[in-house]
């Protein structure tokens, strides 16, 4: 591989435009049994076998299938409770089933079907846009979703035994704490919370990595689709949000748990504590939810129009902006709670700037509407209901941004309207839009459009017969949540027509389904090209996505270049075969997507859906305190994740491959070009947010409590962070020279490597423990004070990691054993390494804030 | 219980409840019996029977069908009073005594728990007269 | 209760029912209560209510103009529409306009918010406890002593701001009078506080707007406004204990009051009642409601509260006394509701 190879390349098809005859990477005819041989090699397995498939064809639209059902039995649970509202004083369900209904119904509606359904879409859709024959990571993929899936559904029964949770989808303490919550309900909402943080965070670094390395040669960032950028900034937004949650979910759990008194006011916790952190993630969650579809749209309009995205720059823009935004506003989710008035300006203001971005989207797409001409097709209609639902949801969205209007309407249900007009006219009606627009690539048959407009009018109208009122009962004074409201309210007709509306979103929803039954025929093929569209993943294609990976010179190459499906089937273009004879795909470069190198991707793998069920096990074990079972699941969990990870990282299968075009691509590649490596830091940086939020807690708890932290004296003497760190350093350093002296493997021996990764074990073990004993020494206690609780909470972090390394270590060093790790084939010792410095960087840090900051207080 | 409460409801309670009670499907056959001439409270009208029902909160000891929230479970339920034979068990189901009863029941039945009632004599004609719709 | 709505709001209405026709009717079709945010009874509420309707009308003159140009986009000929499918375009109505028109709309809004927040000292504090269902009520003194205790009802003088001392016992809960002022939680640890107005005299209602667990819905008070004479002496009045009863039956049920140990959760001040877990019910006759606004107070449906409160709200902290007899149930009530 080499720049000139690669430059020449570009010439090529630059030229092509002008002046023919044509210059193909690839020569025609193709070897006979190529085709074959990809199919082969793409095939998914049979019979049961087909459970292990990891490719993003079959894990996509499982995933795409299971977030359906989510949306579904949400949506049953919604008209249970629109029914209980019908009229006043109803007794259809009592307090505690309508508790755990409406609890239910946010939790399931924005973490099993609003966040893994745009991810689903991702895993589905990328690699199509991106003509990479799949993600990098399948294997990940399919664990998030098998994890996701089981633990889903694990999750939505605990509604048959009455212990689904009841303390609201954002579960402020101290009512969802062990005084107030005492049954197992709450630990089930925890539960179901911990499966989609493990399966967003998977998704996400899958998703970074797929759109910043996978893609056509030649896509760079200004010809990347706008779905692509969507994607991109949603996970890393998910990357930077979704810790805050892990944290919050793991305190709460804890002070349950340990009785830790993290939000108890009268121990020194704070109950405002949960609510910044659960917002600081809460709110981004909602343009998490919105981008993707926001993206989707982009794709869509232009197609309908049959014309170009209009200011596809400011669009790109108005995404990235949004993204940043979207971190600085979740105060304004508790502009009722007491907050100095100075604040309340800032992220009121904060709150109003977002809207500038949304306008920008929504002018783009009229302005491209206006460019060409609109097909009034099934997707359409679902695109204008979008505009329409998402542009009166923006504008409520405005006043609660106003504070003085918002402590009117805060926890009201002109709050139920407004949200709901954001999220199902933000990603709802894009996401119906898009079972239609892209169910041709994924079926035989297109979807039926007269049954999709019948959906849609009853959807459209249902939504605002639902929505619309409940804006005027909120403010009439009818709070949210309440099982039953009195009969002199006057708020009983407005429900009643609410609940009406409820009913014909639901038979919308049914046509729908119906209209899958009938014309859906998944995994045989595609439909074609129906709507014209311009974009990559219209290419005909099968498991091993496109015959050849084109060469892409534009936004639109579909438009731009008559000939390309012929041609890319034809195999003309790059990497029409599987030169390392197995499953591969181009790792290009992040910016202009330049061919790096060939990756050699894992098939379908048992362990992987095995150590996703065991996963879920272990949870749900622990959930109902059956922990010897959930503690062998654990192990068990462990051990089909090593057993996964062993195939991996397969070293060069030769030298180097041809992809054709004279462009030679290494078959293997380590170091910060590497997928690997991207994937690790993404890790870290979810990693490293977390530990922050920790950090956040620590100082806030201060703030709100300072008598509670220690003078001088009562912390541990110096001598015990000082020797901790010293621990940490000397581990750190080991990790250093060992990955230096297996450079020089084979010519050495690898010895000095693995007893220097074996040292480094005990000195972060012991530095972790070295910590633990000092802040006993002191009689500090976890459960005393919220200060205690946080302090011992930074060492239980740094020990979930020791804990990892260990594992991450001894499986390094048996790779190295068994012969799969030398100078050359290094990735699994270079990712243990990335992750043992940042540890130890993260425990030095929380060592300093420990131990320096209260006696900097003095 | 269900059909007699929405079938009362379409009888005497406006659209409101009717359109309820289409909206719960509950289509049946309303058996809407005319209140016989013995149970006739002369003077009494059960729609504003019903709102003082409501207003004063009968329905905090009693089940009473086509009144919202009315669920209690201290005194008897008031389902079918219409059939019922005897007032709070101790005397026949009349207009006169039904009518005292309301008011002040325990002039009737000493030992009762339900209190004597701040309603006055054309109120309790008109919850008397409410109470003979239930059937 | 359309009838108490003051001539100023109806004037408003009419004017904008024209412009928002829907809103109106559904509106005024439940207009028969004082919890809303419709019917403003003080100029906290009223402000709010003024801010509404800009931004209601505002709001719905910009969702008009992006369906209109959407319709303009889709039907118009193209030639006509040339002018909406430059980058200009884009800028104006994306970038521009948002930025004038919010930017406008938060200097009017935060000159609200500098207004609510000011309003002038207060006449009176008051401290409200959040407590899982109901509102501990204390009038406090200007050093902050508690002077009289009530529940789940909230008298004050017109026309002088009120200093609401908003705390919480147990959970989080929101202290909300739609009609008077927003709402502002009551929050475990911390100590809020709230000064609005009630303009005239009139009965608003108000009602737990945080979800606070099993019966959130049936956590309501009343805010009774009165004139400042009229509160004088209504203040004088609860500041006495509880009247001694005379008649035979409230004797006896004075007694059986006792002896049934209702005494160890509430207190009856002027007899040996004195427990705390619960409302304080010297004057428990003279409120309007009983159970947190849930039932209107009246010897019945006291009698059906005491015999069963866990079947009228589930899970409330009071058992439901069904080992009474008959007679003693209505003597208890009946001596309840004489302390007026």
């Amino acid at each position: 591989m080499s720049d000139t190879t690669w430059q020449g390349g570009m010439a090529d098809t630059r030229e092509q435009k002008e002046a023919a005859p044509v210059q193909f990477p690839s020569p025609v005819p193709r070897p006979e049994g190529e085709l074959d041989e990809l199919k082969r090699i793409w095939r998914a397995p049979r019979g049961i076998h087909i459970l292990s498939a990891v490719n993003n064809t079959y894990v996509g639209l499982w995933y795409v299938g299971a977030a359906l059902m989510f949306f579904v039995l949400a949506g049953i649970l919604a008209t249970i409770m629109r029914t209980q509202l019908a009229q006043p004083e109803m007794r259809l369900v009592g307090h505690e089933l309508y508790n755990q209904l409406f609890t239910m119904h946010g939790t399931i509606m924005m973490f099993l079907f609003a966040v893994p359904m745009v991810e689903a879409f991702g895993v589905f859709l990328l690699p199509n846009m991106q003509a990479a024959r799949d993600l990098p990571f399948p294997r990940l993929s399919a664990y998030a979703f098998w994890a996701y899936f089981i633990g889903g559904t694990a999750f939505f029964t605990s509604l048959f035994f009455g212990l689904a949770p009841n303390g609201g989808w954002f579960m402020y303490p101290p009512l969802t704490s062990y005084e107030f919550s005492p049954g197992i309900n709450a630990d089930f909402w925890l539960l179901g919370i911990g499966f989609i943080e493990i399966s967003a965070i998977a998704g996400a670094i899958e998703i970074i990595v797929g759109v910043l390395k996978t893609r056509a040669p030649g896509q760079s960032l200004d010809k990347l689709p706008v779905y692509s950028w969507a994607m991109l900034i949603f996970a890393l937004m998910i990357v930077f949000a979704f810790p805050a949650v892990i944290l919050a979910t793991l305190l709460l759990e804890l002070e349950r748990a340990f009785h830790w008194p993290f939000f108890i006011a009268e121990r020194g916790g704070d109950p405002l504590l949960w609510q910044h952190l659960f917002w600081f993630f809460g709110h981004p969650e909602v343009y998490v939810i919105f981008l993707p579809a926001a993206g989707m749209v982009s794709m869509m309009v232009p197609t309908m129009a049959q014309t170009p995205l209009a200011g596809y720059r400011l669009v790109v823009l108005a995404i990235i902006g949004t993204g940043f935004l979207s971190f600085g506003l979740w105060v304004h989710h508790m502009f009722t709670t007491g907050l100095p008035q100075v604040s309340l300006g800032f992220f009121s203001a904060a709150s109003m700037a977002v809207a500038i971005p949304s306008g920008i989207q929504v002018f783009a797409w009229i302005s491209t509407i206006a460019s060409g001409k609109l097909q009034m097709r099934t997707p359409t209609y679902f695109l204008l209901g979008f505009l329409f639902i998402f542009t009166l949801g923006g504008l409520t969205g405005v006043m609660v941004a106003m504070v003085p209007f918002d402590w009117q309407a805060h926890d009201t249900h002109f709050i139920v309207a407004h949200l709901h007009y954001v999220l199902i006219g933000g990603m709802v009606f894009p996401i119906f839009a898009a079972f239609y627009y892209w169910a041709p690539t994924a079926s035989t048959r297109p979807l039926s459009e007269r049954l999709g407009k019948w959906s849609f009018w009853f959807m459209f109208i249902g939504v605002n017969v639902t929505f619309f009122p409940l804006h005027i009962v909120g403010l009439m004074g009818m709070p949210r949540r309440n099982y039953t409201y009195l009969a002199e309210m006057g708020w009983g007709p407005i429900n009643l027509i609410a609940t009406i509306g409820a009913y014909m979103i639901a038979i919308g929803v049914l046509i729908f389904l119906i209209d899958l039954a009938k014309n859906f025929r998944p995994f045989q093929g595609d439909a074609g090209n129906v709507w014209n569209a311009g974009t990559l993943e219209w290419l005909p294609s099968g498991n091993y996505q496109t015959r050849s990976i084109p060469i892409v010179t534009s936004r639109e190459p579909l438009w731009d270049q008559p000939n390309l499906a012929r041609d890319v089937e034809a195999g003309r273009y790059y990497l029409p075969n599987a030169p390392t004879g197995g499953r591969e795909t181009i790792i290009t470069s992040p910016i202009d997507a330049r061919p790096q190198y060939v990756l050699q991707m894992p098939g379908p793998s048992w362990p992987t859906v095995l150590a996703a069920v065991f996963t879920a096990a272990f949870f749900l074990g622990v959930t109902v305190k059956l922990y010897i079972p959930a503690f062998t699941c654990g192990v068990f969990a462990v051990v089909m994740v090593i057993w996964w990870m062993w195939d991996t990282d397969p070293g060069p299968s030769s030298p180097s491959v041809d992809i054709g075009g004279g462009l030679h691509l290494p078959t293997y590649v380590t170091g910060p070009m590497s997928h690997s490596y991207w994937a690790m830091i993404v890790l870290e940086l979810v990693a490293g947010t977390t530990f922050a939020c920790l950090l956040f807690s620590y100082f806030f708890l201060w703030t709100v409590n300072p008598e509670m932290w220690p003078q001088a004296g009562g912390l541990p003497s110096l001598g015990w962070p000082a020797a901790s760190a010293v621990l940490y350093i000397v581990g750190s350093a080991a990790m250093f020279i060992g990955g230096r002296s297996l450079a020089r493997v084979p010519e050495r021996s690898a010895w000095p490597m693995r007893l220097l990764a074996l040292l480094a074990i005990p000195t972060f073990v012991g530095a972790v423990t070295l910590e633990i004993f000092g802040q006993l020494s002191t009689g500090l206690r976890p459960s005393e004070s919220g200060y205690g609780a946080v302090v011992y909470t930074i060492s239980a972090w740094q020990g979930f990691f020791a804990a990892v390394l260990v594992i991450m270590v001894l499986y390094t060093i048996a790779r190295s054993l068994s012969g799969r790790l030398n100078g050359v084939r290094r990735a699994t010792y270079d990712n243990t390494q990335l992750l043992w410095q940042y540890a130890t960087v993260q425990g030095l840090i929380g060592l300093i804030v420990v131990h320096a900051f209260p006696r900097l207080l003095g | 219980m269900e059909m007699q409460h929405l079938s009362l409801s379409i009888g005497g309670m406006g659209i409101r409840k009717c359109a309820a009670a289409l909206f719960l499907f509950a289509v049946g056959a309303c058996n809407e019996s005319e209140v016989p001439a013995e149970q006739r409270v002369v003077g009494g009208d059960p729609e504003r029977g019903r709102t003082i029902i409501d207003t004063v909160e009968c329905g905090v000891c009693h089940i009473i069908p086509g009144v919202a929230g009315a669920h209690g479970i201290v005194g008897p339920s008031l389902e079918k009073f219409g059939h019922r034979q005897l007032v709070g068990g101790v005397a026949p189901n009349h207009p006169a005594i039904l009518t005292r009863w309301v008011k002040d029941a325990p002039e009737i039945a000493p030992n009762t728990g339900m209190p004597s009632l701040p309603l006055t004599e054309d109120e309790a004609r008109h919850v008397a007269a409410y109470l003979y719709t239930l059937r | 209760m359309w009838r108490l709505i003051s001539i100023h709001y109806a004037e408003r209405v009419m004017v904008h029912r024209a412009v928002l026709g829907l809103i109106a009717f559904v509106m005024l079709s439940g207009c028969n209560t004082q919890q809303s945010a419709f019917h403003p009874g003080g100029p906290h509420a009223d402000r709010v209510e003024t801010l509404s309707w800009v931004m209601f009308i505002g709001g719905g003159l910009i969702f008009l103009l992006v369906i209109v140009l959407t319709a303009i986009a889709m039907f118009v000929a193209p030639e006509r529409r040339q002018w909406m499918t430059n980058r200009r375009f884009i800028i104006w109505l994306g970038i521009v306009f948002p930025v004038v028109t919010l930017t406008a709309l938060l200097v009017y809004g935060f000159t609200v918010a500098r207004h609510l927040v000011t309003p002038g000292s207060p006449a009176l504090r008051i401290e409200v406890v959040g407590e899982m269902w109901w509102w501990r009520v204390h009038y406090l003194d200007a050093q902050g002593t508690q002077r009289l205790v009530s529940a789940n009802e909230i008298r004050i003088p017109t026309g002088r701001p009120i200093e609401f001392v908003l705390k919480a016992e147990d959970v989080i809960h929101s202290f909300w009078v739609p009609s008077l002022a927003g709402k502002l939680d009551m929050i475990p640890g911390r100590t809020n506080v709230y000064r609005f107005a009630a303009d005239r005299p009139g009965i608003y209602r108000g009602q737990c707007a945080e979800y606070c667990g099993d019966q959130h819905a049936l956590m309501a008070f009343y805010v009774v406004a009165m004139e400042p004479n009229d509160f004088e002496a209504w203040y004088a009045a609860q500041a006495q204990p509880a009247a001694e009863p005379v008649v035979t039956q409230l004797i006896q049920g004075k007694e059986l009051f006792l002896q049934n140990g209702c005494g160890a959760c509430h207190v009856v001040r002027g007899t040996r009642a004195n427990g705390i877990l619960g409302p304080d019910l010297t004057h428990v006759g003279s409120r309007l409601s009983i159970a947190a606004g849930t039932y209107p107070t009246n010897v019945g449906t006291l009698a059906g509260w005491i015999s069963s409160s866990q079947h009228l709200k589930p899970g409330n902290l009071m058992p439901s006394f069904g080992n009474l007899q008959g007679e003693e149930l209505r003597a208890i009530a009946a001596y309840l509701e004489s302390l007026k």
